[in-house]
């Protein structure tokens, strides 16, 4: 590698970090780059990202601002800021997203150097053009090098959502990934009720973005699915049973995952945990209360921004798990027996008859 | 894949006969014209929903979700209120931006199949397929295979939106400089009706003859010194005078000229044309070039346009922007996060409205004169220090 070319470029903790770190960490570690993440989000940071941009703008995005600022105050030099337009053929990201290099370029007024790849497979900008834009940054234009960084990558992705998937959780998962562990299969522990969350993984495995959504309802005793137990087939054949159409880029964590659970009537309840002002949120939630109204699935709508109250949070939180309780207790008591399964259809048949009479 | 193919045949529903086809579509400004001399030369039965008002708002407010942007709510009203008035088959124009205009469709058909309607929905993707696709549309919709009739539909339509435009701008150049007030607005809603009106080829082209000579009839006073200011922002909002609250006359009848810089005719055209026979430069080209130092890609939507627009504005000497978006609409928010800088190093003034539906007259107004006379001082001071030097 060229001696005129840095060494060290930094990842701001937000936005695809979330999804896409593994594959970074292991891409950069093989081209031999050192990764320097920005430390996680605090009030600071979050109060640091809302000074630059204008108040329109989605937490999420404020909190990469942040990020990317904490990562200045660092000493960072080469900041990573890919902006992922699209992840298949008309399958587009919200703008917000697609612009974060813009947004970045013009609202921080300081030196920096801004890696800026894009993946728009729309476009047939696909993942090796995506890599290869990050590698020439680095005078790296050797394909086979690129590939090889490419496969490590996925090496350490792969492990990080085989581990995610069999139940652990978002950080221990993270954490052998990257240390090149693979850790075996926890004990699936039943716990008397089980929710999914629907949300982005920006949103949901950012501790203080999410006020800690995933502890808060393990300590009360309720088994938490999220995006990261269910693969891209499952959540890509859920959408199409429950007849919608993948618009969005990340359709598959919110619309996908929530309707898996959906349709296999594995968990009680569905929480979808979005921030405020987001647009494909607004729609996707939107889609999903119609069809969980039609399934009798509860569903709580949490919205978040930077003055989210812990309190009313959590008050929230406890009334919905406790009607989920009480809804669970109500159907276990009374148990039918298989006689009654009989009679129950008999029952069914009856009301058919009455509405035919009726018409 | 097989969702693509899905979602093929979602898009052009055919339950309908084409005979009894009612055919209705969103209003935006006066898109409502062109349009129905293109379906009804085509020979089909058309209804148009009344135009946009407070009251049509509050019924698309009712029936959709919080979360969603303004012109949805706005189209939900017009679906239904023409639903009611007899169509039974809605269009919809999905332009080649993605934002979520693209899910437009979906969650209306959604909801309004749960309402208890009964209709077939046609969509016009205009995402890089263009003129054929858009006949096809057509042809799903009247089933009209005589090409003379398509012929006469189209060129109807064509001049009418070069009409109205003409019209338009006129209006924006007159207004600030007549010398009886109220006499540019008589005149352009006078050619609106007669635009409407006219009904053969040879009448249509020489419209836009007739409206320039018309508008140089009026007294101006062409001495008079006004300041420009561009408008810019979201399609809808800029092209639907209810949703902007008549932006562009309350700025014109405090003595500005306003241009905007989106105009449907010219969009459609750039739009429809094959690219071989477009020569000109388009606007989106134009704004990719000019908006370079900002930005590097489009990101959706109208975000693009809006800054090479207002970094063009500056570079030819035009005195103000202001930049009018719905809120929540995401693509003019990252817009909105870029302009400030684009103003600092432009030097030039810009202003952003969000408008919603809570959106109160009074507030808005002050805001607008409070530009104006910004602008006005900021021109004082250039002549001054011109003619110092």
């Amino acid at each position: 590698m060229n001696k005129n070319f840095p060494s060290k470029v930094g990842i701001p903790r937000a936005i695809s970090y979330y999804n896409n770190y593994p594959f970074y960490y292991g891409f950069f570690k093989s081209l031999g780059i050192e990764v320097v993440l920005s430390d996680k989000t605090t009030t600071k940071i979050i109060n640091e990202g809302s000074k630059y941009v204008v108040s329109d703008t989605c937490l999420p995005i404020k909190v990469y601002v942040g990020h990317v600022v904490n990562l200045l105050d660092k000493g960072c030099e080469y900041i990573f800021v890919p902006s992922i337009q699209s992840t298949g053929y008309k399958i587009n990201n919200c703008s917000k997203i697609r612009g974060l290099p813009e947004i970045i370029r013009n609202v921080i007024d300081r030196e920096f150097v801004m890696i800026e790849p894009t993946l728009d497979k729309t476009e047939n900008i696909g993942l090796y053009d995506f890599c290869e834009q990050i590698a020439n940054v680095f005078d790296i234009r050797d394909k086979k090098i690129i590939r090889a960084a490419m496969k490590e990558g996925f090496k350490i992705y792969n492990n990080f959502f085989k581990m995610a998937k069999s139940g652990l959780s978002y950080n221990d998962a993270l954490k052998n990934a990257i240390e090149d562990n693979i850790v075996n299969q926890p004990l699936d522990i039943v716990k008397p009720l089980s929710v999914v969350i629907m949300g982005h993984g920006y949103n949901l495995f950012d501790e203080r973005i999410s006020l800690n959504i995933i502890k808060k309802l393990e300590k009360m005793d309720v088994k938490v699915y999220t995006s990261l137990n269910v693969s891209r087939e499952d959540s890509l054949n859920a959408i199409d049973n429950i007849g919608e159409i993948q618009y969005w880029a990340n359709e598959l964590e919110l619309t996908g995952t929530a309707a898996y659970y959906l349709n296999n009537h594995k968990v009680d309840g569905i929480i979808a945990l979005s921030a405020f002002g987001c647009g494909p949120d607004s729609l996707m939630v939107d889609e999903m209360a119609y069809h969980c109204k039609e399934n009798e699935m509860p569903l709580i709508h949490l919205t978040i921004d930077e003055h989210t109250g812990e309190a009313g949070f959590i008050t929230r939180l406890e009334a919905f798990v406790d009607m989920l309780m009480r809804k669970k207790r109500a159907k276990m008591s009374v148990k039918p027996k298989s006689t009654e399964t009989s009679k129950n259809d008999v029952v069914v048949g009856e009301e058919k008859v009455l509405i035919s009479v009726a018409k | 894949m097989k969702t693509a193919e899905k979602f093929e045949k979602t898009k052009m529903e055919n339950k309908i006969p084409a005979k009894d086809r009612v055919i209705a579509w969103p209003r935006m400004g006066r898109i409502d014209i062109p349009l129905k001399a293109l379906l009804v030369s085509l020979g089909a039965k058309v209804v148009i929903p009344p135009a946009n008002s407070k009251e049509v708002l509050e019924l698309g407010v009712r029936n959709s979700i919080e979360g969603i942007c303004l012109p949805y709510k706005l189209n939900l009203a017009n679906y239904m209120m023409a639903l009611d008035r007899g169509a039974n088959t809605l269009m919809m124009f999905q332009a080649p931006g993605s934002c979520r205009l693209g899910n437009y469709t979906k969650m209306a058909q959604k909801t309004l199949k749960s309402m208890g309607y009964d209709f077939d929905m046609v969509i016009f993707d205009m995402y890089k397929s263009k003129m054929k696709q858009t006949l096809q549309a057509f042809w799903h919709v009247t089933r009209c295979i005589n090409p003379w009739k398509y012929y006469k539909g189209f060129s109807l339509g064509f001049n009418k939106f070069f009409a109205i435009d003409t019209a338009e701008r006129l209006l924006f150049y007159t207004r600030p400089r007549e010398l009886n007030k109220g006499d540019a607005e008589k005149c352009y809603e006078k050619w609106l009706k007669i635009t409407d009106e006219t009904n053969s080829i040879w009448q249509a082209k020489r419209l836009k003859k007739k409206i320039i000579e018309d508008f140089k009839k009026i007294p101006i006073d062409k001495d008079k010194d006004v300041p420009v200011i561009y408008l810019i922002g979201e399609f809808f909002v800029l092209l639907d005078p209810y949703t902007n609250q008549n932006i562009e006359k309350e700025l014109g009848e405090m003595g500005v000229e306003v241009q905007r810089q989106i105009m449907f005719g010219d969009w459609l055209e750039h739009v429809l044309k094959p690219s071989i026979f477009y020569r000109k430069e388009s606007h989106r080209e134009r704004s990719v070039r000019y908006a370079d130092s900002y930005m590097k890609r489009a990101i959706g939507g109208e975000c693009i346009e809006t800054i090479g627009d207002t970094v063009y504005a500056a570079k030819h000497g035009i005195d103000g922007i202001i930049h009018i978006s719905p809120f929540s609409c995401m693509p003019e928010i990252v817009a909105q996060n870029i302009l400030p800088k684009v103003s600092r190093e432009e030097d030039i003034p810009v202003m952003s409205l969000v408008l919603d539906e809570q959106t109160g007259k009074a507030g808005y107004i002050t805001r607008i004169e409070a530009f104006v006379d910004l602008i006005n001082r900021r021109r004082r001071l250039k002549i001054k220090n011109s003619k110092h030097k």
